[in-house]
């Protein structure tokens, strides 16, 4: 796929570039974009666990390309600042999983050192990378070497140490993208675990391909020199480089239509943001999700049988309100031009009066926010409907392989309307996610409580007391999480060696409390292993059946264990989790 | 000479109630036209067999205030005679409103009615050290207030096996946000300020029975201690055992869930009432 061109020499045969404008950085982070998706699948295939996972790739590329779709309206289109700072707003809305998380901020923190520079010479820009490594740092409570934050760190080293002996940005820019790629070399050393499966670190990589991407736009829009061979291992995943980043509006590549596609809902206009409650009873809230989903986007259907809450950008709000009055009575809805809106929120901010931005929101009649209240995050019907049972106001839908964004709790949690709302992301890939949500909700307090699976949420859950004051809430579901015990049943996605494990793909895995303790062939063999390596036998297990298993098998596998281990408790619930086939809680 | 009367909730064995020489006024339990008087006409036994075998969902009503009122005639018969009364909290039961309807017929300085705020282990704790203070000489203006002060001083705690019971009896309170759960738990309740409030939800009956011993260990100094059932003497034992390690110097008075309490807490309950020192 690369092109075929010899590597220019650039800096040698060009004037050097001194400068660039809000429109270079946005062609940049354009170009990024593109060149990230063609690297998407390589970057999710270095998951270090052979197990169905946020794939990093995958929500790189979300968070990247929320960033990118807020950049192309920046409200001064030719300064760097201006443009930097809608991106950064628009990956921390976006972000999803552990590296968009930290990918929104290192964006966050190259918008911040670029704060009040409508163009960037190659100073700022070392300076901008330094502050994006700065910034990336402080969101993490213990950063760890080997991973992105490794490699934001050392390109931001490398542009320092260049533009100290050039004014080209190219050259600078060149120096950061060969710095970053070396740096996504070292991490294998630097983690056990990236060592034990020998592979690159997967945030850093997407990383290494981000720069890459911009370096190449702003540098020449028309040389796109292939990576050198030498960084390259075998066995290590092959940069995909896009079509010729000069062509990327051009409709010749799937590559190239697939990255303008992704952004060209925003340039139709920003359509209706159209929110609406349906009244059950009986409602099917998954039917009703698939069914609007598909009408709009950021789609958040989240509710139970008696009570669904929709918010849907929509380009056409009467059908979708055609399509949810055929599903129960609607009430509250609320539809709004995100045009009209967004027209005025900039027209408002001109005339420094962006305090009024929020009112269309205020006036939307309201039942009193109460004290305090829960939000969650599930896969599956099932275990939606059993948080819902607990007392969990909302559930927002998503997990493993669909983290949700950062807004899609910033969402859920307004959904909640409380003053205090807790926060139970019960994965650990969303965790970094959820804690993001506080400081964007306007005044209420968001407190997370780092729940990692699932049946440490459901634990949090029950442990909840609405009579109780937010600090009680999170002891007690701190105290509460630490007794029980998940054990996640999936099959390898890979061949790989892990703890000791020889795994193959396809194998029965079982993972307790992220840690693959156990393979084999089979479902029960796998559970009945987990159970007898425990010190003591669990007084009560609860299995939950995932998607895929039907009831007489969930039935047949919980017979057995009951059989062999009449001392414990044995609870089945149908949880509707993909990729997991069991999920269980030992207490 | 003081009377002391309380009602049947306080699920005071009629032995024992002679023994102390506490009068005890039955609330009523009906399963659908059948209707008896508690722990007159219906003991425990008899009373969870029935829950498990009938089909129908016991009710119950208070007493009438006829039934005080002639209590009340008996006990006042000497000029000297004084009552006080220690009822079921008034937010669960109309036991309070039918005693004090009935007490209009007479001296108010005659009758002092408290309203406990509790109910079955915690109510007799509360008559029982009502009666120390008689016997102490008090007057039964101090008793009452003794005992009026001494209610913020109880605590319940009881383990159900469901929420069935509460629920459909509506007494439910503030445990209301513990209904509807599709995972099978144990819910703690307490009473509280007279009415249900949730506690825990204990997903096993022994973490369940552990959070109550936890509770009563809050609880120390203790003056007086009641376990009380609905399930099975193995339980109550188990939780004795236990308590046993947890309190000293206090003789636990242990005991069973009446019916008209029963058909709330329905069959499987377990439960301890604490009496703070004074």
């Amino acid at each position: 796929m690369s092109a075929t061109k010899p590597a220019p020499e650039l800096s040698v045969l060009r004037e050097p570039l001194r400068e660039i404008s809000g429109e270079q950085v946005l062609a940049g982070l354009t170009a990024a974009l593109s060149w990230l998706e063609a690297n998407q699948q390589e970057i999710n295939d270095l998951n270090v666990f052979p197990v169905p996972d946020g794939d990093t790739g995958s929500n790189m590329y979300l968070t990247l390309r929320s960033a990118v779709e807020e950049a192309r309206h920046a409200p001064t289109p030719d300064g760097a600042d201006s443009v930097l700072a809608a991106a950064a707003h628009g990956s921390l809305m976006g972000a999803r999983g552990n590296s968009g998380v930290i990918l929104s901020q290192i964006l966050r923190g190259f918008a911040q050192g670029s704060a009040q520079r409508a163009h960037l010479d190659a100073g700022g820009v070392a300076l901008a990378l330094t502050e994006a490594s700065a910034v990336a740092y402080r969101a993490v409570m213990k950063p760890t070497e080997g991973t992105i934050l490794t490699v934001v760190r050392d390109a931001a080293s490398a542009a320092a140490a260049s533009a100290a002996s050039t004014d080209d940005i190219r050259v600078v820019l060149d120096r950061v993208v060969t710095e970053a790629h070396a740096a996504v070399e070292r991490t294998t050393d630097q983690l056990q675990v990236l060592r034990d499966a020998n592979v690159v670190d997967a945030g850093g990589f997407g990383l290494a391909v981000i720069l890459e991407g911009f370096a190449r736009a702003v540098g020449d829009a028309h040389a796109a020199a292939p990576v050198p061979a030498l960084l390259r291992r075998s066995g290590e995943p092959a940069l995909r480089l896009p079509p010729n980043p000069g062509d990327l509006e051009a409709t010749g590549s799937p590559v190239a239509r697939r990255g303008a596609a992704a952004i060209a809902p925003r340039e139709q206009g920003w359509g209706y943001c159209t929110e609406f409650l349906i009244n059950g009873p009986g409602l099917d809230v998954e039917a009703i999700r698939s069914e609007l989903s598909a009408l709009g986007e950021s789609a958040l259907v989240v509710g139970d049988p008696e009570l669904v809450r929709v918010h849907i950008h929509t380009g056409d709000p009467a059908e979708l309100i055609a399509a949810a009055s055929s599903r129960g009575r609607m009430s509250k809805l609320k539809v709004e031009d995100m045009s009209a809106q967004h027209h005025d929120v900039l027209a408002r901010a001109e005339a420094n009066e962006a305090e009024t931005i929020g009112t269309a929101v205020q006036e939307r009649p309201q039942a009193p926010p109460k004290a305090i209240g829960v939000a969650s995050v599930a896969p599956g019907e099932g275990f939606r409907e059993i948080m819902g049972s607990l007392g969990a106001d909302i559930v927002v839908s998503g997990g493993q392989t669909m983290n949700p964004s950062i807004e899609d709790l910033l969402n859920g949690v307004r959904a909640v309307n409380a003053e205090r709302v807790i926060l139970l992301p019960n994965n650990g890939n969303v965790i970094l996610t959820a804690e993001q949500v506080d400081p964007l909700a306007d005044g209420c307090e968001v407190r997370v409580v780092p729940t990692r699976n699932l049946p440490q949420g459901i634990s949090a859950l029950l442990a909840f007391d609405a009579t109780a004051s937010i600090e009680e809430n999170v002891e007690r579901m701190l105290a509460a999480i630490a007794t029980v015990r998940a054990v996640e049943v999936t099959h390898a996605v890979r061949d790989t060696s892990v703890n000791g494990h020889d795994i193959k793909l396809g194998d029965v895995i079982a993972v307790v409390d992220d840690v693959i303790t156990q393979v084999g062939s089979d479902y029960l063999g796998v559970i009945e292993a987990v159970l007898q390596s425990q010190d003591a036998q669990p007084e009560l297990v609860t299995v939950y059946s995932g998607h895929e298993i039907d009831e007489q098998e969930a039935a047949a596998l919980v017979g057995s264990l009951r059989t062999a281990h009449p001392e414990t408790e044995f609870e089945l619930q149908a949880g509707g989790q993909e990729h997991y086939p069991y999920v269980l809680s030992l207490e | 000479m003081i009377h002391l009367v309380t009602d049947s909730t306080s699920d005071i064995p009629p032995s024992d109630a002679q023994a102390l020489g506490v009068h005890i006024v039955p609330l009523i339990v009906r399963f659908g036209d059948e209707q008896y008087r508690d722990g007159i006409d219906i003991d425990p036994d008899q009373f969870y067999a029935k829950l498990e075998h009938s089909g129908v969902h016991p009710t119950t009503s208070q007493p009438s205030p006829d039934a005080f009122a002639t209590l009340y005639q008996t006990l006042l018969a000497n000029p000297d005679d004084l009552v006080v009364g220690l009822h079921i909290s008034s937010k669960l039961s109309g036991t309070l409103q039918s005693a004090t309807l009935a007490a209009k017929d007479f001296d108010p300085a005659r009758i002092h009615l408290v309203d406990t705020e509790s109910v079955s282990g915690g109510l007799q704790l509360l008559v029982r050290a009502a009666l120390d203070d008689i016997k102490a000489g008090d007057s039964a203006a101090v008793v009452a207030d003794k005992a009026t002060r001494r209610r913020s001083k109880v605590t319940i705690l009881v383990l159900l096996d469901s929420l069935t019971y509460l629920h459909r009896g509506g007494r439910i309170g503030r445990a209301q946000a513990f209904v509807g759960s599709l995972l099978n738990v144990k819910p703690l309740i307490a009473i509280r300020d007279g009415e249900v409030h949730p506690v825990a939800r204990p997903r096993s009956w022994s973490k369940g029975v552990e959070m109550i011993v936890e509770g009563v260990r809050g609880c120390a100094p203790l003056r007086g201690l009641a376990e009380f059932h609905a399930a099975t003497t193995e339980s109550l034992l188990d939780l004795e055992a236990r308590l046993s390690t947890v309190v000293l110097n206090v003789n636990a008075i242990l005991g069973r869930i009446g019916p008209v309490v029963g058909a709330y807490s329905g069959p499987g309950g377990l439960g301890v009432a604490c009496l703070g020192a004074d």
